[in-house]
């Protein structure tokens, strides 16, 4: 069996083919529905996000599937082959986890370290299992790729701090007040940054938000926008600054409309109460002087894209802990994938030692013939019982190879010591289904009566 | 067997330290793991005393600290606990680590004197140490709101931003902090002050008894905390002295209770020298 993986992303495809090969269009069910019809695949998923549409897949043939593979992204999607072909990749085998498990850690993201992708991968996983194109191999591939996505959160700081200006100061908003619920804004002037601050604020639970523009019915409108927001008149400035937390100013003032004495007289009342400006008007709308004041935080726009810069860094400087994550679970996932490699082999000398066992309780049938029925079932169970003693400790041992050298050397010595090559088993080892694998009894789970 | 406690709570140090810069959760539950086993031993150091001597070994500087410290580190936990926060641990631990190796290097004697026999003895020793150990929580939590202010202030998000609660978590911590030992501050201050009137009749030869009274260094410096933090409790707010002055106060408040609580009582005092 192996692992394959057909996808364009960020890094290879522009948006407008992007965009057309979206799988959520027609929905993920269907599509892995009509990718099980075609039958070029044993198991499959597909992560299908605004940056990238991947499918995974677990197959024997690689060349055969991936063929398929591309021919189904263009038809189901409907985009020319050819539009498509020059950005798609394919990865396979075990370089497939690598691929995956940087995709979960958001190591492939276009932001590095952004937390969604983590939650995309997880509905692709499930959406594969309901439509039941899912195997023991996705299965496990997924199931890794999770912990290699929690692992990287909880032990880097790939995903740590705001890499926007608008995460930026509700992340600075938080660090100065805690929570904020029960906080409020006051957002002055009545243009889009400001409002788009605002709606972000509230979305992290600021009680209310008050607009003030020097034109009432543009302040009102805003406020509408916003929803459950109020506006207030220009006069109203120094109960409004009174009142709220956090200040929003982004008006297109030629000159600062707020100066470092007006400011120092709103703190009196204030007392000790923080405040934090947000002034993303350019040019300012605060006098850099009111910075200076006790308990007044004042951030402009430089200040919020230095952070995010600063932030961006930190993460890049984490890339090398992650990788080293992603490295170390690759190894892990590689030494199960190729354990796997036995298998055809562990099922070939089952059946070979089963056949033998037949063939000798059929050649003493006429001894047995006289005994009583539960006596005969006896011999049965015992000869069973041996056969399945004798090949405990040999079917362990193979399952626990990991590199294929190795494995290729006993399959190799274990062919040509039972003949497990040779026609005269009539059965079929190489036709059957690897399901059939998971109905041997595992190490541990054999009966021993 | 007192320096087992103290390489336990120098280990929780270290460990605190390492889960601070690091940031690794597992290093942060071998630290508090590492505390709650240093409070454990100490716990049993000082209930084997209790049992010897019959009451609290606090009746020798010494061990006033020893139980100090005990309590800190009790303390401590209890806010980690309560806040699931271990980022104060790395601040709190040098404390407890340099505080502790006092008794350990130097086991003191218990003073079995006769003033020191009255019932209202315990109340007044522990319900300061209680507030002494809530003022450094206070002073630890106060230096970290400054320099999270600071790093806010000046623009550079980077260590303690990264490390810290928010300023208004901090600043309510401290707050409480505060309110605590100030009132048992207050009680046992006023126990003390009621004992004395007491020991004045029945042990007044002690020449310590006499020596009571707002000229001694301990009992004035006691009475210099007590307003400081009276100050911070009831009228810093009101003129705008909140979050950062009041950091600075819990800790100038703090730098003065170990003051008073080391040199002047080894060194100084006529009156507490037990």
């Amino acid at each position: 069996m192996h692992l394959l993986l057909i996808g364009i992303s960020h890094r290879t495809a522009p948006v407008d083919v992007r965009e057309r090969v979206d799988f959520h269009t027609r929905g993920v069910g269907t599509a892995l529905a009509a990718l099980a019809g075609r039958g070029s695949t044993r198991e499959a998923a597909i992560v299908s996000t605004c940056n990238r549409a991947e499918l995974y897949a677990a197959c024997d043939d690689v060349a055969k599937t991936r063929q398929d593979l591309t021919a189904f992204v263009s038809e189901f999607n409907g985009v020319p082959h050819p539009q498509v072909a020059p950005h798609v990749y394919e990865v396979s085998d075990v370089e497939v986890a690598r691929h995956l498990f940087r995709v979960a850690a958001g190591l492939d993201s276009l932001v590095v370290g952004e937390p969604q992708i983590l939650g995309q991968v997880k509905e692709a996983f499930s959406a594969a299992t309901e439509s039941q194109t899912a195997g023991p191999v996705l299965n496990r591939l997924f199931h890794s790729c999770f912990a290699v996505g929690k692992r990287v959160r909880t032990e880097t700081g790939l995903g740590s701090g705001a890499v926007s200006i608008g995460y930026a100061a509700v992340a600075l908003a938080k660090k100065i007040f805690g929570d904020l619920a029960g906080r409020s804004v006051l957002v002055i002037g009545a243009g889009e940054m400001g409002k788009l601050t605002a709606i972000h604020m509230k979305s992290q639970g600021v009680q209310h938000v008050t607009i003030i523009s020097r034109t009432m019915a543009h302040a009102a409108r805003t406020a509408e926008a916003i929803g459950g927001a109020s506006a207030a008149t220009w006069d109203d400035m120094d109960a409004a600054l009174g009142a709220c937390d956090v200040v929003i100013s982004a008006t297109g003032a030629a000159s600062p409309i707020l100066t470092k004495a007006h400011i120092e007289g709103v703190m009196r009342p204030r007392r000790s109460r923080p405040l934090f400006i947000i002034d993303i008007a350019v040019p300012r709308d605060v006098e850099a002087a009111a910075g200076e004041i006790e308990q007044v935080f004042l951030y402009n726009v430089d200040d919020l894209q230095a952070t995010v810069r600063e932030n961006l860094a930190r993460r890049a400087s984490e890339v090398e802990r992650a990788e080293a994550i992603v490295t170390e679970e690759v190894k892990k996932f590689a030494a199960w994938f190729r354990s796997r490699g036995a298998i055809p082999t562990v099922i070939a000398l089952r059946q070979r030692f089963e056949a033998i066992r037949r063939a000798e309780l059929e050649r003493l049938e006429f001894k047995l013939a006289p005994l009583p029925t539960d006596a005969r079932a006896r011999v049965d169970e015992i000869t069973h019982l041996i056969v399945e003693k004798l090949l405990l400790t040999p079917t362990e041992q193979l399952k626990a190879i990991g590199d294929a050298d190795t494995i290729a050397v006993y399959t190799e010595a274990l062919t040509r010591l039972f003949s497990l090559g040779e026609p005269s088993q009539n059965d079929s080892a190489s036709g059957e289904s690897d399901r059939r694998v998971t109905s041997f009894p595992r190490p541990g789970s054999t009966p021993r009566r | 067997m007192h320096l087992v406690t103290l390489v336990l709570y120098t280990g929780a140090f270290v460990a605190y330290a390492w889960h601070f810069t690091r940031r690794d959760a597992a290093v942060g539950r071998t630290a508090t793991t590492l505390l709650v086993a240093a409070a454990l031993a100490h716990t049993f150091l000082i209930g084997m005393a209790t049992v010897e001597i019959g009451h609290v070994p606090i009746a020798s500087a010494t061990s006033a600290i020893s139980t100090f410290v005990w309590l800190l580190a009790l303390s401590y936990l209890y806010v980690e606990m309560t806040t699931d926060e271990r980022a104060m641990g790395v601040f709190i631990l040098p404390l407890l680590v340099a505080l502790d190796t006092i008794p350990a290097l130097l086991p003191g004697v218990e003073d079995q004197a006769a003033v020191l026999q009255g019932p209202l003895f315990g109340v007044h020793v522990s319900s300061l140490l209680f507030a002494y150990a809530s003022f450094a929580l206070a002073c630890m939590i106060g230096i970290t709101y400054v320099l999270l202010f600071k790093e806010i202030k000046a623009k550079h998000l980077g260590f303690f931003y990264a490390r810290l609660p928010s300023l208004q978590v901090l600043d309510s911590m401290n707050h409480r902090a505060i309110v605590i030992g100030w009132v048992f501050l207050t009680v046992g201050m006023i126990v003390g002050v009621v004992w004395t009137a007491q020991a004045r009749g029945y042990a007044f030869p002690d020449p310590r008894v006499q020596a009571m009274s707002l000229q001694d260094p301990k009992i004035f410096v006691a009475l210099v905390c007590w307003m400081i933090y009276s100050f911070e409790l009831f009228a810093a707010r009101r003129i705008g002295w909140g979050g950062r002055r009041a950091a600075y106060l819990s800790a100038l408040g703090f730098a003065i209770v170990l003051l008073n609580f080391v040199p002047i009582s080894y060194f100084f005092t006529s009156s507490h020298n037990f």
